[in-house]
């Protein structure tokens, strides 16, 4: 499974507002209402939703990345949503660290392992400090998705 | 110093999503050995005290990993890492 092949790209946010974890969520929720992606009656169910997840442990997982996720019937199939945040997000992680960069994934209420598979592929890619590093200092919404499918193609 | 393994299928019904990888690294993190896990399918090894780590290991229910621990409480590092592995309950 490739970053691209469930990032939407008209779901990028380069310069998220929010300096609060429940308001970077409803930014990233509203992006992928703006891109077209889902129906916006899905709003309020689906940042309960996420925010459910993040109570049972925060999504952040170090690096400065957070991965915020929840199942929605909203989607037929893996959604996601990309989000920078220059000042950073106190989201909880447990490396202490603010979280920089977002994907925010959105899976069909039966599914399990395509969840799994986004969540192993993200992990691969941004182990790599230079393309965190490339993406955090990106400054358009081409340029991201410029990165990220180079970035698929290299390690596939 | 000797490593101790440990190969186990993962019971889990979601495999090793986000939520048991955050588990499992914080029961890591209280031990000072070296950990590292694996897929036994695959040579790749990943740091068993990083949440990307084990993600990226992309385990799914019934896949069969490896933990390595290597230091002075590695046998009791893998005891307690063993614990979530093999539990079926959604953690």
């Amino acid at each position: 499974m490739l970053i691209m092949d469930f990032l939407s790209k008209k779901a990028i946010a380069i310069d998220l507002k929010s300096s609060k974890k429940e308001e970077v969520i409803k930014e990233l929720v509203d992006v992928l209402i703006a891109a077209g992606e889902i129906e916006k009656r899905c709003k309020n169910k689906l940042i309960d939703a996420l925010m459910a997840r993040e109570s049972l442990g925060s999504t952040a997982i170090g690096q400065g990345i957070a991965i915020p996720h929840a199942k929605s019937d909203c989607v037929e199939k893996l959604l996601g949503a990309f989000g920078l945040s220059k000042k950073g997000v106190d989201f909880d992680s447990l490396d202490g660290e603010p979280a920089h960069i977002f994907f925010l994934l959105v899976a069909p209420q039966d599914s399990a392992g395509p969840h799994l598979k986004a969540l192993a592929r993200i992990s691969r890619l941004l182990k790599d400090k230079y393309f965190r590093d490339s993406l955090r200092s990106a400054t358009d919404e081409k340029t991201i998705i410029k990165i990220i499918s180079a970035e698929d193609e290299k390690k596939i | 110093m000797a490593i101790v393994t440990r190969k186990l299928t993962v019971k889990n019904k979601s495999g090793l999503h986000a939520r048991p990888a955050a588990l499992f690294v914080q029961i890591a993190n209280k031990f000072d050995s070296r950990i590292t896990v694996k897929r036994d399918d695959d040579n790749e090894e990943v740091n068993g005290k990083s949440i990307m780590g084990i993600l990226m290991l992309g385990a799914e229910k019934g896949s069969v990993i490896v933990i390595a621990a290597e230091g002075d409480d590695a046998e009791n590092a893998l005891t307690e890492l063993e614990k979530i592995i093999i539990s079926e309950e959604e953690t």
